[in-house]
């Protein structure tokens, strides 16, 4: 999975340790999110969603072996 | 009415709340240190080394469920990974250590020995440890 969590933190101009308050979880899992370390839940996608103010999809996207056959 | 299902499941999420807080890790760690000077320091197998032996356990037990300073959905997730293993390292070893303690004793010492397990304590040390270690090892590698 992609995401453009570093593009929507530079947009707000917050840190990894500012959105990691925001959103009640540590620095840590804020840098492995970005680095594709860790695919986060469904809460806490929808918690930074909140906090971009976007819809998860505009940040988060499957890569193309990922997609489900429609 | 509740069903039976509602209610094991109602128990089963009670259990979820097992863990101890973040302070505890410090008196696992300190039970831990001070549970090893009666091993560096007895010889003879007294019921002090039993003690000392069964104090291991417990220090790395309360290492093992104390919550970190931030326990979000990653923690969770990597101390999931630490126990899952862990369980399988200490199951492998469990299995396969008759097998060579069997064979290095067929080459080394050239006599047939029969089959003989693994101590009880050695399993849940070795359980413990491996997910303690490999846990810690889990967090530096998401710094």
């Amino acid at each position: 999975m992609n995401n453009r969590l570093k593009v929507e933190r530079a947009i707000l101009d917050i840190t990894q340790e500012e959105l990691a308050k925001k959103i009640g979880v540590s620095r840590q899992t804020i840098n492995s999110i970005e680095k594709n370390r860790y695919i986060p839940s469904t809460v806490l996608a929808l918690k930074l969603s909140m906090v971009f103010k976007k819809n998860v999809n505009e940040f988060f996207d499957l890569e193309e072996n990922e997609m489900p056959i429609i | 009415m509740e069903s039976f299902l509602d209610c094991e499941r109602k128990d089963i999420n009670k259990l979820k709340k097992y863990q101890l807080p973040n302070q505890a890790k410090n008196i696992g760690w300190l039970i831990l240190c001070v549970a090893f000077i009666p091993l560096f320091f007895t010889t003879k197998d007294t019921s002090s080394k039993l003690i000392a032996k069964y104090s291991i356990l417990i220090g790395l037990l309360i290492i093992s469920i104390s919550k970190e300073k931030i326990e979000d959905e990653l923690i969770k997730s990597l101390r999931m990974q630490s126990f899952t293993f862990a369980f399988i390292f200490a199951v492998f070893i469990t299995i396969t250590n008759p097998l060579f303690s069997y064979l290095a004793n067929f080459v080394f010492a050239e006599q047939q020995e029969i089959f003989s397990g693994i101590g009880d304590w050695i399993i849940l040390w070795m359980l413990l440890s491996v997910q303690v270690f490999y846990f810690e090892r889990l967090k530096k590698m998401h710094q």
